[in-house]
């Protein structure tokens, strides 16, 4: 059994039985690595492990910036849309732009909408 | 959506409350909206291992380790990132040391007679764990 020992404290999650004292799956991390590059071949085991504590924070920042675009447009809830324009406001997550084009257009459709009224 | 899809993103439930536990208890997330947060965990993953994988190219090694993980974050501008990923991997590391020590000394201790360890064979191989991104030996 795992126990979680000297870097727990690091941890904002909680334990999960499945992924050990992770919060994401290592096998599933190990996956999407090997997938990214033809030229991934070996992965170290604490390869994943770096990547599950590097994945929360990624998933919390982008999260916390989101949700600063939820509060601007006066709503409690979370949409894909904010996502978006997180990203686009964002020098760091400029990688993230092919992935979420989609919704900018659809809320830059939106606003054009409500402005042709 | 196929196994295939699902294979190449990070679980929605484990995502979702990530997600949930950074924000206020009254705010509410959008299916779609976890769904593309999902996509993005697994680009951010591709886009550092693709950075790290090339580093170890470059260097003639074939295993992606830590270290190169901390360094693509740091060229990659995500400089906070790799702060906290590398006081992680370097707990990681010391936390790993212990338990291989404390396994080591079990199994001295179990078999008695039968294993003769000295005290060299039960400290650690030194691994390099140094946090700089300039360090890593050549043999």
């Amino acid at each position: 059994m795992r126990q979680p020992g000297a870097y727990s404290g690091l941890l904002s999650g909680g334990i999960s039985g499945k992924t050990g004292p992770h919060l994401l799956p290592l096998a599933r991390i190990k996956k999407i690595m090997k997938k990214s590059n033809d030229d991934v071949k070996m992965i170290s085991g604490e390869a994943p492990i770096v990547f599950s504590k590097a994945c929360e924070l990624f998933i919390e920042e982008l999260t916390k910036r989101s949700w600063n675009m939820t509060m601007q447009a006066k709503r409690r809830t979370l949409h894909k849309e904010d996502v978006a324009s997180a990203v686009v406001a964002t020098d760091i997550f400029d990688f993230l732009v092919p992935i979420v084009s989609g919704d900018s257009d659809e809320a830059a459709d939106g606003s054009e909408k409500k402005e042709e009224i | 959506m196929g196994d295939e899809q699902a294979d190449r993103l990070l679980p929605i439930a484990n995502v979702g409350r990530i997600m949930k536990q950074i924000l206020p208890p009254s705010a509410k997330v959008s299916k779609e909206a976890k769904q593309r947060m999902q996509e993005c965990a697994s680009e951010f993953i591709s886009f550092v291992t693709c950075e790290a994988s090339d580093r170890c190219h470059k260097e003639n090694r074939k295993t992606v380790n830590g270290d190169d993980i901390y360094w693509a974050l740091c060229s990659l501008g995500l400089d906070h990132h790799a702060e906290a990923t590398g006081k992680y991997l370097h707990k990681y590391r010391e936390f790993e040391r212990e338990r291989a020590l404390q396994n080591k000394a079990s199994t001295f201790t179990d078999e008695g007679n039968s294993e003769t360890l000295n005290s060299e064979e039960l400290r650690p191989t030194n691994k390099p764990s140094s946090l700089e991104i300039t360090i890593m030996d050549r043999r």
